[in-house]
């Protein structure tokens, strides 16, 4: 299909709304979208996708295929004490009201590429470590739609993912050397994978150049813009309570 | 970029332009607060004079802590200037707390060996050893306070809420007042600083600038107006459920895990924020926070509101009485001779790669605000943006007797043509805050991105302007103007001029052309017998937008005792309308004539026309012509022999 590594996904990622949130407008409750997406919010696809934690999904690159626009909407959240409270949250949208294509009418549209490797810190599950096996899962559950709700930055914007190729058709932004979004935030340090039991948040300066946003490995991003959260500890998984990856591909059939 | 940063960078250039007094932005670890007294004292500290404020002169400049500024309920002291409750040592059933903090800052900043100042010495001087500022206010019978605003209004003050500022008066050394003194603004900022040493309880990471300095327990208020509480940035997760999960903050730390701005980086771009709205003007409605849209280039050169229509855009400059006289043909041309002149102004102005940003802000709380639109263009983008809608939907507008103007409407004159409702019988014509709020909102991409304007707004509007019956004769004008322009605008395309078309051929644009000229010959002949009634074309406007071709019947049978009307006194100027008649009619004869179906917005166009062609000629000797300039208000002179 595609000269890409055994371990690589293309798709195709799009949904009404999207709502990055940037996190200066989260901690008051008004949220505001960032333009792009973060790193983190397309790790959580992949996730959504197919995950274990045997391996960590790698973000490579997103190409932003409709052009950027936001909407508010006026929200009710509840409150922690059953009460309710009022806020404006401005989503993202590629909402076109004059386009005669009803099927494009609504939304965001991404095509992501991404591949995933194995995680080193979790030692325990080094057997489930099995070449070509994980990514005939990860390939199956794509066209299916993903194994579980696939959402695009909060679970209010519900997301649909299909396989494509990446860099195919036209995108809003192809035309367009370079845009830069400033400071923004990247993703989490985990400790499940980076072996330290702290939790980060990373930052970085993206560019989309010619539509595409490249992604910083998380491991190059700049020390210096990392952000100590909190002190956490990682959940154990070990053979015992992950089904092997020998027993799920039999069992779905994706290997002939 | 992010908007924060913009403001920051905003802020920087603001710096720059070294502005003075009330103009500049506030500086860093100060506020405006509205003071009550004026309390004059020498540079020893003692006691000279005491005076209340006027209105006008009340806003005041002063420090504070991080701490004070942004206090609700506790008891934290500004340095300096405060109220009653903590200045005055002999104010009956006052919190002794409050008054011993007070001091202890004062200490402290007039005791610091760099950031003392004489002026700090005086007030400290004064409060410590006289201090009697209760008794001296009721000497002077300033107690009970009571503020009077512009309108004559009386507020009274509760005595411990009342605001002292202070004047120290040193020989040789013009400005007195605390709040004008430059280098005790100075003094206070360096030493709050050194309060606040960037170490590890409270340096992090700053969202902002990347770095990691002293970060910002607080954020600014009061920035659309100097009553609106509502933050931009906030964190209150203790009641709420706002943002927690990974997150597990506890008490006096809410909301570090998950975001921290610099103290410095917040209160500039904030700062810069308030200073940008108050330039633009925003005000209240109905006491009710509109959206409010901020527009600027980063550099503070002067740009064009994308929200004004084109008079305001223009200026007074510009009035449709003194545009070129109709001889020129389309009127259309001479006014974008004169909006790329105003334009040419702007882009002296600006660099084609200036930033510009257009931000949205509106609070669906008191407490605090969202961003709802932010939008980054290059100089060069935005102008062309900006002459591209006043250009493409210019057409003529009537907002009355001193308002009428060749362009553009604006955002808010569309939603009022669109949404506009009265309440009440005799009220007026308004639109719901909601509703107008999210109608610019919806409208600001097809100014700012080149956007089509959404169509059901325009399909609105025609309805508004069909159904006359409901609207007032000037409303019917100022609609009719407005729903033309969305429609040309809209149909770009097909190139619509801002003068009859006799070639044009569509159906709508010949209905349009139609009415007009039944309406023409109706109120000419109700003229002739000096009445005063609405025509029947302006009754059945709105039948016949919806079924043109039966309506028409009833329209024509209808002219028939008008005609005969005008035969009796000027049988040459009927001549003319017939053969008027005739040539939209053979004209229309070959287009769909007898389809029934709806009319587009397109008639209005016709219609609007028509209208204004008969304005603009006279019947004379057998043909129709030109009036000359003099006669164009004229409607007597329709007719020479």
């Amino acid at each position: 299909m595609h000269e890409t590594a055994k371990n690589t996904i293309e798709f195709k990622l799009w949904g009404r709304f999207a709502l990055f949130t940037d996190p200066l407008t989260k901690i008051g409750g008004e949220k505001c979208s960032y333009h792009v997406p973060t790193y983190e919010a397309l790790k959580g696809v992949c996730k959504s996708i197919y995950w274990k934690p045997t391996i960590i999904w790698v973000i490579d690159a997103v190409r932003v295929i409709r052009r950027i626009r936001t909407q508010t909407k006026g929200t009710k959240p509840l409150e922690y004490n059953g009460r309710n409270t009022l806020a404006i949250y401005t989503f993202l949208t590629g909402f076109d009201e004059n386009e005669k294509d009803v099927n494009r009418k609504h939304g965001v549209e991404y095509q992501v590429r991404a591949h995933f490797e194995w995680n080193k810190c979790n030692k325990l599950l080094e057997k489930d470590r099995v070449d070509g096996k994980h990514f005939a899962i990860a390939k199956r559950m794509l066209e299916l739609g993903g194994r579980q709700d696939v959402f695009l930055g909060t679970r209010d914007c519900q997301g649909y993912v299909e396989p494509c190729i990446f860099g195919e058709g036209e995108g809003a932004y192809d035309a367009i050397d370079e845009i830069g979004y400033g400071l923004m935030f990247h993703g989490f340090d985990y400790p499940d994978e980076t072996g330290i039991n702290n939790l980060y948040a990373r930052f970085w300066y993206p560019k989309l150049k010619k539509g595409v946003l490249t992604f910083e490995r998380p491991e190059n991003c700049k020390p210096e813009l990392k952000k100590f959260v909190r002190e956490m500890v990682p959940k154990t998984f070990g053979t015992e309570n992950i089904k092997s990856v020998d027993v799920e591909t039999e069992e779905l059939g994706v290997l002939e | 970029m992010s908007w924060i940063e913009k403001l920051y960078e905003t802020s920087v250039e603001i710096g720059k332009m070294q502005l003075s007094g009330p103009d500049r932005p506030w500086p860093v670890s100060h506020v405006a607060k509205k003071a009550h007294v004026e309390v004059t004292l020498g540079s020893k500290g003692d006691f000279r004079r005491i005076r209340a404020l006027s209105f006008d002169e009340s806003l005041t400049i002063i420090p504070v802590t991080e701490s004070s500024a942004n206090r609700t309920s506790n008891d934290a002291p500004h340095p300096l200037c405060e109220e009653l409750s903590y200045c005055a040592a002999d104010l009956p059933n006052r919190k002794e707390k409050r008054f011993k903090e007070f001091i202890e800052l004062m200490d402290q900043w007039a005791e610091s060996e760099e950031f003392s100042h004489p002026k700090v010495k005086a007030v400290r001087n004064y409060l410590k050893n006289d201090g009697k500022l209760y008794t001296v206010l009721c000497k002077n019978n300033l107690l009970p306070f009571k503020t009077v605003n512009p309108k004559g209004k009386k507020t009274p003050v509760e005595d411990k809420k009342v605001f002292v500022r202070w004047c120290i008066e040193e020989s040789g050394k013009p400005h007195s007042g605390t709040w004008e003194d430059e280098s005790l603004i100075e003094s206070w900022i360096n030493f709050d600083a050194s309060q606040n040493m960037p170490n590890k309880e409270n340096q992090s990471l700053c969202m902002l600038s990347g770095a990691s300095v002293r970060i910002a327990k607080g954020h600014h208020r009061f920035l659309r107006t100097p009553d609106d509480g509502a933050k931009l940035l906030s964190s209150n997760d203790l009641e709420g459920f706002t943002f927690r999960g990974r997150f597990t903050d506890v008490k006096n730390d809410s909301g570090k895990q998950a975001c921290t701005v610099g103290y410095v980086e917040s209160q500039k771009a904030h700062n810069a924020l308030r200073w940008l709205i108050a330039r633009q003007k925003y005000h209240k409605i109905e006491d009710e926070f509109v959206r409010c849209f901020v527009t600027w280039a980063v550099r503070c050169k002067p740009i064009p509101d994308p929200c004004a229509n084109s008079l305001d855009f223009l200026g007074d400059e510009f009035k449709i009485n003194d545009t070129a006289t109709p001889q020129d043909g389309d009127v259309g041309q001479s006014f974008a001779l004169r909006f790329n002149k105003k334009l040419a102004g702007y882009k002296a102005n600006i660099s084609d790669t200036e930033d510009i940003v257009v931000m949205g802000l509106d609070s669906a709380t008191p407490g605090r605000m969202a961003i709802t639109y932010y939008r980054e263009l290059t100089g060069s983008e935005f102008l062309e943006r900006i002459e591209k809608w006043h250009s493409d939907f210019s057409w003529f507008q009537n907002y009355g007797r001193d308002k009428r103007f060749l362009g553009a409407p604006s955002p808010k004159d569309i939603a009022w043509c669109s949404y506009a409702k009265r309440i009440g019988e005799n009220s007026e014509l308004r639109v719901d805050i909601k509703l107008l709020n999210a109608t610019v909102e919806r409208l600001l991409p097809s100014i700012v991105d080149g956007r089509p304007v959404p169509r059901d707004l325009i399909e609105q509007s025609v309805r508004r302007v069909s159904n006359r019956a409901g609207l007032e004769p000037w409303e019917f004008e100022k609609c009719l103007g407005i729903a033309c322009s969305l429609f040309k605008g809209f149909y770009n395309d097909r190139r619509y001029s801002m003068a009859l078309e006799e070639e044009r051929t569509s159906r709508d644009y010949l209905y349009g052309r139609l009415l007009a000229l039944a309406d023409q010959i109706e109120w000419r002949a109700l003229r002739l017998a000096n009445e005063k009634r609405g025509t029947t074309a302006s009754r059945l406007m709105q039948r016949f937008s919806d079924r043109p071709f039966s309506t028409w019947k009833n329209i024509e049978e209808a002219l028939k005792p008008y005609k005969d009307r005008i035969r009796a006194k000027y049988p040459g100027l009927l001549d003319g309308y017939e053969e008027l008649l005739d040539a939209i009619h053979s004209k229309i004869l070959s287009a769909n004539y007898i389809t029934d179906t709806r009319l587009t917005g397109e008639y209005l166009l016709g219609y609007h026309c028509q209208r204004q062609w008969f304005r603009d000629h006279k019947r004379e000797k057998g043909q129709w012509i030109l009036k000359s300039a003099d006669d164009v208000e004229n409607q007597e002179a329709d007719f020479e022999e």
